[in-house]
């Protein structure tokens, strides 16, 4: 057994390693990262995961259910640390199954993966109650300035591959399953008729299953680009931005700035809104459909998945499925009692999919202006990559190591 | 006599605290309520998780500001007083309804003018301020009062309707008894129940909970809004219920404290912290209670025993 076999067995007994050994994993890390471009091509299939924040029983919970490390490959769209009890174990795990299994973990960065923000939100302290130095903190850090800023996702399959069902179905185009693998709802392909199962997404009627099986949002099956790859970033589009190309031209090696592309990419969020918005916040912009459909469009995309928000289904697919936030915290701060999701994507069996098509370097130059801009398709038979959401809840409480929370009555005043 | 709890939860059904399904659902609130008699009162709190896209998207409809992302919308605690179905309650939804919706006394993060000065250039176009609101959700909430006879015992309900009418708070100078609620006296009932959360946007923290403690012949209640906007400002917003169960007055005290982000850092320096446990020290709102300046403040109370005939 290596030293970084022992190293992630360790971890994932929730046992921090040495500094020394830190250093050297992050040290690898780094001249790992340093080649990868700020966009990394994956191609499928692969399981993409949104938030953790340092909880990492639930990490293992996720691992359970998507299936363990290197068996089935992962990208997780950032925000490690901060928050939970264990910001560290999960970061250097998930660090180490990287250094250990580099094309089978992408790890791209989130708005929490910077040193202004773990100082006020949990990791530093982490860092510092473990090690008694800020040392740790310090080499992770600048393994944070060296994560990609995102990753496109090439051969996905447009059906699913069968999970603990025995026939593959083709009009299926997102599964929703639980934590065993069994599918708790089918939504077949929009235009087609006769999906028997075929229920209401937005969790508003019909059954809906355990807590957050329904998915939400406007999703009613695809009808974008049909020949498109997935885009992953953590927090959502900039204004500065308008193809892919542009987000692989930005000098990321360095902490999260409060200006420019990259920023944005971090920060920003999807909402109900035409075009662009500003958060009241006087802070960080706001995109609405035709921005993701046009920029879908324009780079050959056909579902953008991102993070950054909680939502208490653990997905939501928003703007016609053009694209999607995945959240893989269960049980938020160990008390929102939401679910999480990881979101599936299998490889096209042809090996053909819409590879050769999709790697968002070729041809587009232009930004698609030349073919027009389709905001609305009518055409249902466009397909977008089928989507499985394996959803789960939070570790059982035995093997979490926390005392209950029950509320301790106290003589406030 | 004692009074025994009611309505305790059934064993089947976890309660939210505990990591594991199965929890109550919406449809069964009655049966995740846990409900506290003692004299003429009945004290309910009711703990669920956050509201799921459904619940969320309605509430938006019907208060028209975003909600906070986390959002515990099932969540209760309730003062009811029997005989005249007088009662106050603390809820997720009224609480964010007192939200300024106006956008006119909004905050900015402390980095906004740097983040938009960078942007001036390249992305003119962009100025709308998507639904300017107190985004902060600094609430001014006291409690959602409910004059009616809902909920009162049946065989008082004719003298509930003739009642309620009189049954406002009004301004007192009777303050809530500090020290008699020093005293160590057993709590027969406690709670700490969570009505929404937000980390605006990882710039900080804007927290409302409601916590409760019953004795045998007293109560009290917190309603405690902690704002922390970081490096702009600290808000704290308490309402305090007093309720004296052999008198049967019911006291409300509103409190708001303030003071700027530095201000407070420099206090807790002097005060010997070391930078870690400075930020140690602004996430949690008890201490950051005592070291800021209480900038306004009101009393109240109403009496609701029966006059006597």
């Amino acid at each position: 057994m290596s030293d970084l076999d022992k190293a992630i067995a360790q971890l994932r007994a929730c046992r921090p390693i040495p500094e020394a050994q830190v250093r050297e994993v992050c040290h690898k890390a780094r001249e790992l990262l340093i080649e990868e471009a700020n966009v990394v091509t994956v191609a499928a299939p692969v399981t993409i995961c949104g938030d953790i924040h340092g909880q990492f029983h639930d990490l293992m919970e996720l691992f359970r259910v998507g299936g363990d490390p290197p068996d089935t490959n992962y990208l997780f769209m950032g925000d490690f640390v901060d928050r939970g009890f264990y910001s560290l174990e999960s970061f250097l795990l998930l660090l180490c199954l990287k250094v250990r299994y580099p094309d089978r973990m992408t790890l791209i960065r989130g708005n929490h993966e910077s040193r202004q923000i773990t100082t006020v939100y949990g990791f530093y302290d982490e860092c510092l109650r473990k090690y008694g130095s800020a040392n740790v903190w310090r080499y992770c850090c600048d393994v944070f300035d060296y994560l990609a800023l995102g990753a496109i996702v090439l051969g996905a399959s447009n059906t699913l591959e069968p999970t603990n069902e025995a026939t593959t179905r083709d009009d299926v185009e997102i599964e929703v399953c639980n934590a065993d693998g069994d599918a708790i709802s089918h939504f077949g392909r929009r235009g087609k008729a006769g999906g028997s199962d075929q229920g209401s997404l937005n969790g508003k009627t019909g059954r809906t299953g355990p807590p957050g099986s329904g998915a939400s949002g406007s999703s009613g099956g695809t009808v974008g680009n049909p020949a498109g790859a997935v885009l992953c970033v953590h927090g959502g589009l900039s204004p500065l931005i308008d193809t892919v190309d542009k987000i692989r031209l930005l000098d990321r090696k360095q902490e999260v700035p409060h200006e420019g592309a990259m920023c944005d990419l971090l920060w920003s969020d999807p909402d109900e809104i035409d075009g662009w918005g500003l958060s009241p916040r006087g802070a960080g912009f706001l995109f609405g459909a035709d921005i993701v459909k046009m920029f879908n469009h324009r780079n050959d995309l056909s579902l953008i998945a991102r993070a950054h928000q909680l939502v208490m289904e653990g997905f939501k697919e928003m703007f016609d499925a053009s694209i999607v936030t995945v959240w893989s915290a269960p049980n938020y701060c160990y008390r929102c009692g939401n679910v999480a999701a990881v979101l599936e994507l299998s490889e096209d069996p042809g090996g053909q999919g819409f590879f050769s098509r999709s790697n968002g370097d070729v041809g587009r130059s232009d930004g698609g202006v030349n073919r027009g801009v389709l905001l609305d398709s009518d055409d249902g038979s466009k397909r977008g990559p089928a989507r499985r959401y394996r959803v789960f809840q939070a570790a059982p409480q035995d093997s979490r190591g926390m005392p209950a929370k029950k509320p301790v009555a106290d003589y406030f005043l | 006599m004692d009074a025994p709890p009611i309505g305790q939860q059934p064993t089947h059904i976890n309660p939210v605290n505990s990591m594991n399904e199965p929890w109550p659902s919406p449809e069964n609130l009655a049966a995740a309520t846990n409900k506290y008699r003692q004299g003429s009162f009945v004290i309910a709190s009711r703990k669920l998780p956050i509201s799921k896209a459904g619940p969320i998207e309605a509430m938006e409809k019907d208060i028209k500001i975003p909600v906070p992302e986390m959002i515990f919308g099932d969540n209760l605690v309730s003062i009811t007083h029997a005989p005249t179905g007088w009662r106050i309650e603390f809820n997720a939804r009224d609480a964010l309804d007192a939200v300024d919706k106006t956008g006119d006394n909004m905050l900015q993060v402390a980095y906004a003018g740097e983040w938009s000065a960078s942007r001036e250039q390249t992305s003119a176009g962009i100025r709308e301020i998507v639904r300017p609101f107190d985004w902060s959700y600094s609430t001014t909430y006291k409690g959602t009062v409910v004059h009616g006879n809902e909920g009162a015992d049946t065989d008082t309900d004719a003298h509930a309707a003739d009642t309620s009418r009189r049954l406002e708070f009004a301004p007192t100078n009777e303050p809530i008894p500090i020290e008699l609620l020093k005293r160590r006296d057993p709590i027969q009932f406690f709670d700490d129940v969570m009505l929404y959360e937000s980390e605006l946007d990882d710039n900080g923290i804007s927290i409302l909970s409601v916590k409760l403690r019953v004795h045998d012949e007293r109560m009290l209640l917190l309603c405690r809004l902690y704002m922390r906007l970081d490096n702009v400002v600290c808000r704290i917003r308490d309402t305090r219920i007093y309720v004296d169960f052999v008198s049967e007055v019911v006291t409300r005290e509103y409190v708001i404290k303030e003071a700027n982000y530095n201000d407070v850092k420099q206090k807790l320096l002097i005060s010997g912290l070391r930078p870690d446990g400075i930020t140690i020290a602004l996430r949690d709102a008890n201490r950051i209670a005592e070291s800021l300046p209480t900038i306004g403040q009101t009393l109240e109370s109403v009496s609701l025993a029966s006059p006597r005939e």
